[in-house]
């Protein structure tokens, strides 16, 4: 029973580690976020449109005038209860918090479909050897937007030819990326998982686990018991399959915004892009900070997960 | 392959240097013209030369690629040799550092970076440099972790050798540099694919006439007329990103 708790304590240690751990990257990155906007050339208020008449106010309220650690200090109190400011150009007026729940709703589904679809596509791919290793590399090499406008030009220019011949009507998403549809949302989230050799990294990943695992002892074991291996392989994959996924949630987010802005899709990925061509910086750093903080959540589940999953980590936590 | 690769980018670099004047040179009655002894791939919608703007476009990406991979390199070396070599504090900062600057999307920082110091080469290369040189320290401490453990280390350093002779010159020339290698490969890809991404989203890229291979097809887009005027700068990027992977793999399986 002792030894038990024992070992619950020393894993809730590991958990708590590995939160600290997160929590510590997070604010890292809120530092050299608020790094950036103090290093801008001569000061960040002069990048606002109109920065003349807004500047003294500007300075005070984003703090300007004082010491990055003093301001950073700030930017995460204020974080912490919810309050990252108010939009500059974008939303003016608006609380950038409120923007970044909405915009983060609607972006989540793509992220985690894409997320899903790449994990899908890598597990059979890593099966496949050196032919399916080229194969991938050469169809997933090409940018996001690369791969976007190649599917959209193709999508438009078929459609526009059969309209033209009579052999059917216009069809309801035509022609994107301008016409609502959900067809805009599955092109995104397919370009997504397979552009920026983000499918060619997963499989990599993956065949060099399901290579691992097929050499490794409990699998020959299983196959000399005669009892299929595929079982155990699994059970043993699954722990850093859980991981090669975490460590793809940054590239996802990244794509988030060429594709919402590429398609025109309402969503975070897109409330950044105008953030920064409008040089809303409280929403930008706002938006960039959330990013970080997904990321490093999605490193933590990840982490707990193998934990979980994995009885040698929890032998050795 | 790798020699004729480099070969073809010197090629293309140099031609990109002579073609200047002619890749901005507007000819309005020869817009949208099909590819012709004077323009092999055609003209686009404004009658400017595809294959002159082809070729000075690929300057958008080589800058700030080369400053990238100088960045990331002379600061993510000696950081992960410092790491790899100390080990104990030093390491653990350094995968802290690394773990916090991995957590923002490099795309992401390299737009707040332009919203901020306004687009150009230079701050794209130095973000984009910033952004990865925690991944070279990372991957030079692994490989340092992995080597101080060998024979090799211990007998240098029972043979006298002094230890910064054996780290500079074993360690990080001899073990790391196929890594290096590999990394600034990588690191030159996502560049070029950072700055075609911009240039297409516009706004924070190479912004028109000046061209950029994602500016040129941003530029063509729903345009009928000479189809090579999209379908030039698709493919060459397509060919470029995959040449770029092909590099790496051979790197990659040696490790």
């Amino acid at each position: 029973m002792s030894l038990g708790r024992g070992r619950a304590g020393r894993l809730a240690w590991a958990a708590l580690r590995r939160a600290l751990a997160a929590v510590g990257s997070v604010l890292g990155a809120t530092l050299l976020l608020q790094a950036l906007v103090g290093f801008a050339p001569g000061d960040a208020a002069d990048l606002a449109a109109n920065d003349a008449a807004l500047r003294d106010a500007l300075s005070a309220a984003w703090g300007l005038d004082e010491p990055l650690f003093t301001r950073w200090g700030r930017f995460v109190l204020g974080a912490a209860q919810g309050e990252l400011g108010e939009s500059l150009t974008v939303r003016p007026g608006a609380s950038v918090a409120s923007l970044i729940t909405a915009s983060g709703a609607r972006s989540a589904g793509l992220a985690l479909a894409a997320l899903a679809l790449g994990l899908g596509l890598a597990l059979p791919l890593g099966f496949g050897g050196a032919r399916a290793r080229r194969l991938t590399l050469i169809l997933s090499a090409a940018p996001v937007f690369l791969a976007l406008y190649a599917v959209m030009t193709g999508l438009n220019e078929g459609a526009w030819a059969l309209i033209e011949a009579g052999r059917i009507q216009r069809p309801g998403w035509f022609a994107l990326p301008d016409a609502e549809s959900g067809l805009r949302w599955t092109i995104g989230a397919c370009a997504l998982a397979w552009g920026s050799s983000s499918l060619a990294e997963l499989q990599a990943a993956t065949a060099h686990e399901l290579g691992r695992v097929r050499r490794a002892p409990y699998v020959l074991a299983a196959q000399a018991r005669g009892e299929p291996a595929w079982p155990v392989a699994l059970r043993n994959l699954l722990p850093p399959l859980v991981e090669v996924g975490a460590s793809q949630v940054a590239v996802v987010l990244g794509g988030l915004i060429v594709v919402e802005r590429a398609l025109q899709l309402n969503g975070a990925g897109d409330l950044f892009w105008r953030a920064c061509s409008q040089r809303d910086l409280p929403l930008a750093c706002g938006l960039a900070a959330s990013a970080a903080l997904v990321v490093a959540s999605a490193r933590l589940l990840s982490d707990l997960t193998r934990l979980w999953l994995d009885p040698r980590l929890r032998e050795a936590a | 392959m790798r020699a004729v690769t480099i070969l073809l980018l010197g090629l293309v670099l140099a031609l990109g240097l002579a073609w200047g004047e002619r890749a901005l040179e507007v000819i309005t009655p020869l817009a949208s013209a099909a590819p012709s002894f004077d323009a092999p791939l055609g003209r686009d919608h404004l009658g400017r030369d595809v294959l002159a703007r082809l070729v000075v476009g690929a300057w958008a990406f080589v800058t700030p690629g080369a400053l990238a991979c100088g960045v990331a390199l002379g600061i993510g070396v000696p950081i992960g040799a410092a790491a790899g070599w100390f080990g104990g504090l030093v390491a653990a900062g350094q995968r802290a550092l690394t773990a916090s600057v991995e957590s923002v999307p490099t795309l992401g920082l390299v737009c707040l970076g332009a919203a901020i110091f306004g687009p150009s080469p230079q701050v794209l290369g130095a973000l984009a440099g910033l952004a990865w040189a925690p991944r070279v320290a990372e991957a030079v401490r692994a490989r340092l972790e992995s080597l101080r453990q060998a024979e090799l280390v211990l007998a240098l350093e029972a043979h006298g050798v002094p230890p910064w002779r054996v780290l500079t010159h074993h360690l990080l020339w001899v073990g790391c540099r196929g890594l290096l290698l590999r990394q600034a490969l990588t690191l030159f890809a996502a560049v070029l694919t950072l700055e075609t991404t911009l240039s297409y989203l516009g706004d924070l890229g190479v912004a028109e006439p000046t061209p950029s291979w994602g500016n040129m097809l941003s530029f063509e887009w729903g345009i009928d007329g000479n189809p090579w005027a999209a379908a030039a700068p698709a493919l060459t990027l397509w060919i470029t990103c995959v040449a770029l992977a092909w590099l790496n793999e051979p790197e990659a399986r040696r490790g």
